[in-house]
């Protein structure tokens, strides 16, 4: 497997490492030759029963085989994440056993959005992600919007309203580029959870939702998905065939997909990198297990979606979710400038 | 959806087989129910384990059963010691508490139980045999209709600020700011939070609930050899099993206001996002506001007991039929609830009641066959448990402060929640000592942030029209009945001003 960090953050830590001499080297790597003594920490900033919470359980039943530990959950929703990220970045030791589980394009997208006190990546990194979700549009059964093209002929005439779990999101950005691109007009209603957002489309408060595909899986017959922001639809069998929005529109918009992800502190990564060898190395092993393509199916991921992403990968997904996020920064916040 | 009588027997019986764990699991709900911090999704996530390795069938008895016997045992500490379990036994403090200083603390306890298993029984088998209605409901509670709801419920300070207007009003909008701090609800931008990263997801209800009643309770106590007067001692020292009977006939003499607050619960527990908060102020709210003697709510009266109670366990039907019905989960508890059968396989929403309508109906089935095991094993229990208040308060105030700090630190983890809980503490005291109204404070807290969150989304909904307060009909019948609500007791007062004139003339 490929594992790329960047280069100068491992110098530095194997530099620190080495001045600090080797009484103080052989401890840790007796520590880090037992890792892990003690059971895994994950942070959650999202709350309970959410998709990240599902994913991550589905995962870690399957990761503790392989890495030898069992996990203990804490939640930390509020300010889209940036509770979440900021209570792990200040207040988890970075000692490796601490991971965070996140979702990639939200908190990014957060990241860029709102003042937070942290930076990235020089107080975390994503070690690896584990599955890709597209951004998707979707109205209630019962809308008389059957296209993605009749969502956009409406808009045209009268401003659209579409629940969002949260203005900093995937799904938000796709849709603000869908109206862009086609001049429709459109209005984010952030619900404060995935769950208000799919009842407020369902129950004809809104026109419809914009969200990640997997949550909506389960809404059945009372969902009709009317386009995938991404170059193909996954899973055509279970989101009535929506076709990709630059296939049924001729746009340019970019695949707007979360990638749920793991993180741990970048100076984890330079006093333990043997630590987060074992991370990374046993993280993989999962999805190579038969036994993980049950849990995650069972937990609400298509297998279609199960998509293992080295650090390297999400380094390069957060780097775009934050370029797409200050290119809409003015519709994502509340500052107009 | 695929009802009939032999597969409610079927239910009836899977349940009566597993009458064990509905005990196990109804006991573990009450104790943390009454335990402030500690709430039946923190214990259903600690129990994942267990359920997740059980069958689906088995995982949703346990987690049904602790989940509406969380909703019972807040009342307990409300009634005993003015410490509320869970927002959903706030409002039960305000009549609770005055009965249990007053000696009737058993009759209060047997009341709280009676009205929350009527409450929660009636709403459970309306939810079997009316579901696809019921469930509609849904489909007309959006943020306009939550605001006129939540404004009713707020209206509640008030009426509990009825004896020195100016403080409660004062305490009331007191709470509101503090409900405000905290990111806003469109932007996230974080407001009042002073850089505490703590506060950017509002300030936690636990420490509000345990400061402002517990501690500063716990602080009161302290300044007196008892919580008892010295009739009340005197009577709980001869209290015996009559208490208990009297508290039943005293139920039962009220089970239309029994039925009809639990259904209040149920319609509030439908919308997503509501909860057994605004259940229960919205119901001791339409309580007194049709009672005949409404000066007499918060001296210590049945009735003040019975609308919360019932409310909130109401609640806990509505707050599982959207999860059910649409796949949309109603409030935390049921969604770790969709954690748990999502696991199983289980596919919620409208399939859930073609392809598993034994589950589906299940559920309601659980909470009736939990409902009635708890009644059976609480009641007797009343005679003792209400003996705590016996207990001399320079022994009980310790003993609180430490427990309740304990419930403060426990749901996040913050040595910060426990300073919070401290101020809060302190506010509490002195609000108490100058005669500024806590529960003003707490509706405020409670409600404010929701009324906020909905009033905002309806504007951005609209285009920033305010019109579109107006825009429904099923919000403008909740105006009228909000503004007739508001007009009654001026109405009565005048009226019974008149009628004394006329007398004296």
């Amino acid at each position: 497997m490929t594992i790329t960090f960047d280069r100068r953050q491992i110098l530095v830590g194997a530099g620190a490492l080495a001045a600090l001499g080797p009484s103080l080297a052989l401890p840790r790597a007796q520590a880090a030759d037992g890792f892990p003594t003690k059971n895994m920490q994950v942070l959650i900033p999202t709350g309970e029963g959410g998709g990240v919470d599902q994913a991550a359980r589905a995962f870690n039943r399957i990761w503790a085989k392989y890495l030898g530990a069992n996990f203990e959950y804490s939640y930390f929703p509020g300010a889209s994440g940036q509770v979440g990220y900021e209570v792990f970045v200040s207040k988890r030791e970075p000692d490796a056993y601490n991971i965070l589980f996140g979702n990639i394009g939200p908190e990014m997208i957060m990241y860029a959005t709102q003042k937070v006190k942290y930076k990235y990546p020089e107080d975390f990194t994503y070690i690896g992600s584990m599955d890709v979700d597209d951004s998707v549009i979707w109205v209630a059964g019962n809308s008389k919007f059957k296209t993605i093209g009749d969502l956009v002929e409406e808009g045209k005439k009268r401003e659209i309203t579409l629940s969002t779990s949260r203005l900093p999101h995937p799904s938000t950005i796709g849709a603000l580029a869908l109206a862009e691109a086609t001049g429709m007009k459109v209005r984010m209603i952030p619900y404060g959870g995935g769950g208000p957002a799919r009842s407020a489309a369902i129950t004809g408060e809104v026109d419809g939702c914009a969200t990640f595909l997997s949550s909506s899986l389960g809404l059945g017959d009372q969902a009709r998905f009317l386009t995938v922001f991404n170059e193909t639809n996954r899973t055509p069998e279970l989101t009535n065939n929506a076709p990709p929005v630059n296939q049924a529109l001729g746009t340019k918009i970019p695949p707007l997909s979360g990638q749920r992800a793991i993180a741990i502190h970048t100076k984890a990564v330079e006093a333990y990198p043997d630590r987060v060898k074992k991370l990374s190395d046993t993280f993989q092993q999962v999805f190579a297990d038969p036994e993980y393509k049950t849990v995650a199916e069972k937990a609400g991921t298509p297998w279609e979606f199960i998509q293992y992403g080295d650090a390297a990968s999400c380094q390069e997904s957060a780097k775009e979710f934050v370029e797409l996020a200050e290119r809409f920064r003015p519709l994502l916040t509340a500052s107009k400038g | 959806m695929n009802l009939s009588f032999s597969l409610l027997a079927d239910q009836f019986l899977l349940n009566f087989s597993y009458l064990w764990l509905i005990v196990i699991a109804t006991t573990i709900g009450i104790i943390i129910g009454a335990m402030p911090g500690f709430g039946s999704a923190n214990t259903i996530i600690m129990l994942l384990p267990f359920t997740l390795a059980v069958d689906v069938d088995v995982a949703m008895i346990f987690m049904v059963s602790l989940f509406v016997a969380s909703h019972m045992g807040g009342g307990i500490t409300s009634i005993l010691l003015n410490i509320p379990g869970n927002g959903g036994s706030a409002a039960t403090c305000l009549d609770g508490y005055p009965m249990a200083k007053k000696g009737l603390g058993q009759q209060a306890l047997v009341l709280s139980f009676v009205a929350s298993t009527v409450g929660g029984m009636v709403t459970a088998l309306m939810s079997i045999f009316l579901l696809p209605y019921i469930a509609r409901l849904a489909y007309y509670m959006h943020s306009v209709e939550m605001v006129v709801i939540l404004l009713f419920g707020i209206t509640l300070i008030a009426s509990v600020a009825s004896d020195n207007m100016l403080k409660g009003l004062i305490a009331g909008f007191l709470g509101l700011l503090i409900g405000a701090i905290g990111a806003d609800h469109i932007y996230s931008t974080p407001r009042g939070t002073f850089g505490f990263i703590e506060l950017y997801d509002g300030v936690p209800l636990i420490a509000v609930l345990i400061g402002v009643f517990a501690i500063s309770e716990a602080l009161i106590m302290m300044e007196q050899s008892s919580v008892l007067s010295e009739t009340g001692m005197q009577m709980m020292k001869q209290s015996g099993w009559k208490e208990t009977w009297e508290g039943v006939v005293m139920s039962f003499q009220r089970t239309w206001h029994m039925i009809w607050t639990g259904i209040i619960g149920l319609i509030i527990g439908i919308v997503p996002g509501a909860g057994a908060s605004i259940a229960a102020f919205v119901a001791y709210q339409q309580s007194r506001l049709y009672s005949k003697t409404p000066e007499k709510y918060g001296t210590g009266i049945p009735e003040g007991v019975i609308a919360p109670e019932s409310a909130n366990n109401g609640c806990a039907s509505g707050d599982l039929i959207p999860l059910l019905v649409i796949g949309v989960p109603g409030g935390t508890t049921a969604a770790v609830m969709l954690i748990v059968m999502t696991y199983h396989g289980v596919q919620l929403g409208p399939r859930l009641f073609i392809q598993n309508p034994g589950l589906g109906y299940g559920v309601f089935i659980t909470m009736l066959v939990a409902y009635a095991v708890m009644l059976f094993t609480t009641l007797p229990l009343t005679r003792w448990v209400s003996k705590l208040v016996m207990i001399p308060t320079p022994v009980l105030a310790p003993i609180i402060i430490a427990f309740t700090l304990v419930g403060a630190f426990a749901p996040r983890a913050y040595m910060f929640d426990l300073w919070l809980t401290l101020l809060f503490g302190a506010i509490g005291y002195v609000c108490r000592k100058t005669g500024f109204n806590v529960v003003a404070l707490l509706i405020g807290v409670i409600l404010g942030p929701m009324l906020e969150a909905n009033v905002m989304r309806a504007l951005r909904i609209s285009g920033n029209d305010p019109w579109v307060f107006f825009s429904s009909p099923v919000g403008n019948i909740l105006w009228a009945a909000l503004a007739i609500s508001l007009a009654i007791p001026s109405i009565v007062q005048w009226r019974r001003n008149r009628a004394t004139r006329i007398a004296a003339a």
